[in-house]
């Protein structure tokens, strides 16, 4: 109870508690919306297992049985059943939410950082610093997704890494548009005009005062966008070029099972069931972080 | 001489091929402690000699000087510490993801100043607002106390003119007059030169020595405090505005 | 005769942080005659005034022993009946008519719009009709402002066409909230008068809902000043000199006046017994 009180307290003592008790009004507004709650269960679920894949799985992701090929779920010991090198796929799964996990933090990490500096940049200077960085924008935003990383890892060679940096490299372009967006209806309002008038820098302007207002739309995007990343990398572990074999990756599993599809359907479907929740998943958060963090909806 | 001394000043806003006249050959001139009004309706470009004066507006003539000196481009810090201003709406002149103590060490950041954590109570106590809120965002706050606020980071560079832009437009009546009770406090404790600006020829009557009559960008009679208190303007828009304000609804 | 009476109206919200009570327990009559709702922000006057159309959104909630209108029981009629009067027998008109009307069609359009709907009224009659309207609120060249957009009218202009558009039904009673609030003076006392001498002829009840006390002694008959939600005072708008509510006082000892001292103005004593 004191630590709700601390949370609630009108008059805070210090900005580490001030800003514990926004964040805990805004867990409240967040706890009102039953699809955001599923949606933030399904989030953690993916952290817990990913944490604790090695006690969860039963059996070594990569060791191979080939007595064991093929076995249809619920058989005795391999609860999804095995796939064709006779390896257990729930334990494949159970190690592939690591992998995923790893693609979509990297990811995470890089292109909406590169995104919202861009787009702050673009926005709060204008004139020829927005067109050129603009008309960059454009020219990634032109291409496919996939397409451009496929491109990409054609020409630094098959990997994780790789894959992510492709993926990265394919996504900043919308985070730049939103933060410039953003950063363009900021850029006029007095709050900023003030903190010119103070003799502030462009660099303080956009780091301490328009960044923060356009965060959350970019945070917003970002777990919209994270079912895309997934997708993605999917997709290029699908067609061969992202994570390469044995890795237990979800996309890579079901092209591997596709050779099996009419005879022994749990193959392919186990790992898609996978992709679809944590894609579900990060959807239904990402749309409920939408209603609490809006900055449209945060001074009311 | 005149602190702040305007000539012909003209600013003229330009997008998309189109060019609109906000202010056209004004000049004022405000001595040093005084108390400037500035009054007009809408478009009259009142606001916009502010926001020149700031660097906020585009000049296209005419000269403004701040101790006889030319104001630079852009305005830099020594005239951040000489000059600040106060927003018509306190809802949208605080950040909104700032707590009070960020906004109001903020411009002590900027000009490397010490001693925040003093200075920051003391700019709350001055503008008679609880320590209490030190760490409060600006939606927990009431109108009235946001724009106490801002009067308080005005302040904070210990400046000796304060541009008020209707700084008590968006507040209910008796928080305008708390409002203008504490400006007209701040200024004699310390000095102030103020430039104010308002629709309401009651509020500028109330607080200013000298009144400029502005219309359509163009000034149309300066007044002192006297000539309006009797009704003394010369011209027909002056005359009009005296007797349309709603201070004189309740005379029968 | 009573047009409208409000018994113990409440408007409460819930929030996070609990119920808020906008409104708490407010009662009056209208008639005929010029009703004037005066109080500072939060004091629940626009409220109110949104409550007799029941125009109040969720998570807000309007209870109230009783509300009628011309014999209708606002608080039990169904939606379309609700519908029905909204517009028709009661009308609106906002603060701002930049959110008011609809930014992307023409003026004669937005006008000619319910005429031709609700009416039926061919083309040719609801131009003559729109125009007429117009005319009533002394727009002087209606043609041209019946082919522009909302954003090419001055506020004064678009304050005007929303009175037109709401009182082309001829509606028994009119709910002005705030209505010149965001004009220039000179503009305000145009607009005003013009809704004065429309509602005076056509023999409407107003409900003239405003933070300022003079606009509202000089335009209404009878003046309900509300604080936090309630009504603390209710007097004859000539009779507003002689308050005797320490309140209502206090709104109007508070306002700087021309030629008036210079000393500090004095503040409403918010912890007085009738502020709690």
């Amino acid at each position: 109870m004191r630590t709700m009180d601390w949370l609630r307290d009108q008059n805070p003592t210090s900005r580490a508690q001030a800003r514990a008790g926004q964040a805990y009004l805004n867990w409240l507004r967040l706890r009102r919306n039953p699809l955001a709650m599923a949606g933030l269960l399904i989030t953690v679920i993916l952290l817990l297992v990913a944490l604790l894949a090695p006690w969860l799985a039963p059996h070594d992701p990569i060791a191979q049985d080939l007595s064991q090929r093929l076995l249809p779920p619920l058989s005795p010991g391999y609860p999804m059943g095995t796939d064709e090198f006779g390896r257990d796929i729930l334990s494949r799964i159970l190690f592939g939410s690591r992998i995923t996990l790893y693609i979509v933090l990297l990811v995470v990490l890089t292109a909406p950082v590169a995104g919202l500096f861009i787009g702050t940049v673009a926005g709060y200077f204008g004139g020829w610093v927005d067109a050129v960085l603009m008309r960059i924008t454009d020219i990634f935003l032109a291409f496919p997704k996939l397409i451009l990383a496929l491109a990409l890892v054609a020409v630094l060679g098959p990997g994780m890494v790789n894959a992510v940096l492709a993926i990265a490299l394919t996504s900043w372009p919308p985070y730049a548009r939103v933060a410039r967006a953003e950063t363009l209806t900021v850029r006029n309002s007095d709050y900023i005009a003030a903190v010119k008038l103070q003799g502030a820098g462009g660099g303080r302007v956009i780091w301490g005062h328009i960044m923060p207002m356009c965060l959350p739309s970019v945070i917003i995007r970002v777990t919209l966008d994270m079912a895309g990343v997934i997708l993605t990398a999917a997709g290029l572990g699908f067609l061969g070029l992202g994570v390469q074999p044995p890795l237990p990756e979800w996309g890579a599993m079901i092209s591997s099972g596709r050779k099996y599809l009419f005879e022994q359907w749990w193959v392919a479907t186990m790992p898609g069931l996978a992709i679809f929740i944590v894609s579900l998943g990060f959807n239904l958060l990402g749309d409920g972080l939408r209603d609490v963090l809006d900055p449209r909806s945060a001074g009311k | 001489m005149a602190l702040i001394e305007i000539e012909n000043l003209s600013v003229t806003y330009r997008s998309k091929g189109r060019s609109v006249t906000a202010v056209e050959s004004v000049s004022l001139g405000v001595e040093a402690r005084q108390s400037f009004g500035l009054v007009g309706e809408s478009g009259s470009g009142k606001s916009t000699i502010l926001r020149a004066i700031c660097g906020l507006a585009p000049v296209t003539g005419g000269t403004i000087r701040i101790g006889g000196d030319l104001v630079p481009t852009p305005r830099g810090r020594a005239f951040s510490a000489r000059v600040q201003m106060v927003f018509q709406d306190p809802y949208a002149s605080l950040h909104p993801r700032h707590t009070l103590d960020r906004t109001l060490s903020e411009p002590l950041a900027i000009h490397g100043i010490g001693q925040t954590d003093a200075r920051v109570m003391q700019a709350l106590d001055d503008v008679g607002l609880p320590q209490s809120f030190r760490f409060r965002y600006p939606h927990q706050l009431s109108g009235g106390q946001r724009q106490r606020v801002a009067i308080a980071r005005a302040l904070m560079l210990r400046p000796e003119i304060l541009l008020l832009d209707e700084p008590t437009s968006a507040l209910d009546a008796s928080v305008q007059a708390e409002t203008l009770n504490l400006l007209n406090r701040l200024r004699t404790e310390r000095g102030l030169t103020f430039l104010m600006v308002s629709h309401d020829l009651a509020v500028i009557d109330h607080m200013c020595d000298r009144i400029l009559v502005m219309q359509n960008g163009r000034a149309v009679e300066e007044l002192s405090r006297q000539d309006l208190a009797s009704a003394k303007m010369k011209t027909d828009y002056a005359r009009s505005l005296f007797s349309a304000s709603a201070d004189r609804m309740l005379e029968p | 005769m009573t047009l409208l009476s409000v018994r113990n109206l409440k408007v409460s919200f819930d929030t996070e942080t609990g119920v808020v009570e906008a409104v708490r327990g407010v009662s009056f009559d209208l008639g005929r005659e010029r009703l004037g709702i005066v109080g500072e922000s939060g004091s629940g006057k626009t409220m109110t005034g949104r409550s007799v159309l029941r125009l109040i959104r969720p998570p807000g909630r309007i209870e109230a022993d009783e509300m009628r209108f011309d014999g209708v029981d606002l608080m039990g009629a169904s939606e379309t009946q609700m519908r029905a009067l909204r517009g028709r027998r009661i009308a609106m008109v906002m603060q701002d008519p930049k959110y008011s009307l609809n930014p992307v069609m023409k003026v004669g359009a937005q006008l000619m719009e319910g005429l031709r709907q609700r009416d039926g009224l061919t083309r040719a009659a609801a131009h003559i009709k729109a125009v007429e309207a117009l005319e009533a609120v002394q727009i002087r060249d209606p043609e041209r402002v019946m082919l522009a957009y909302p954003h090419e009218l001055s506020g004064g202009m678009g304050q005007r066409v929303m009175i037109a558009m709401m009182l082309i039904p001829n509606p028994d009673l009119l709910i002005a909230d705030e209505p010149t609030s965001a004009l220039d003076v000179t503009v305000q006392a145009e607009v005003l008068a013009i809704l004065d001498g429309l509602v005076r002829d056509r023999g409407m009840g107003l409900i003239f809902i405003s933070h300022d006390l003079r606009l509202v002694a000089r335009f209404c008959d009878r003046v309900l000043v509300m604080y936090r939600g309630k009504i603390v005072e209710e007097l004859a708008a000539r009779d507003l000199l002689h308050a005797r509510h320490p309140y209502t006082q206090g709104l109007l000892n508070c306002l700087p006046r021309i030629g008036g001292p210079r000393q500090p103005l004095p503040g409403l004593d918010r912890s007085a017994d009738w502020a709690v």
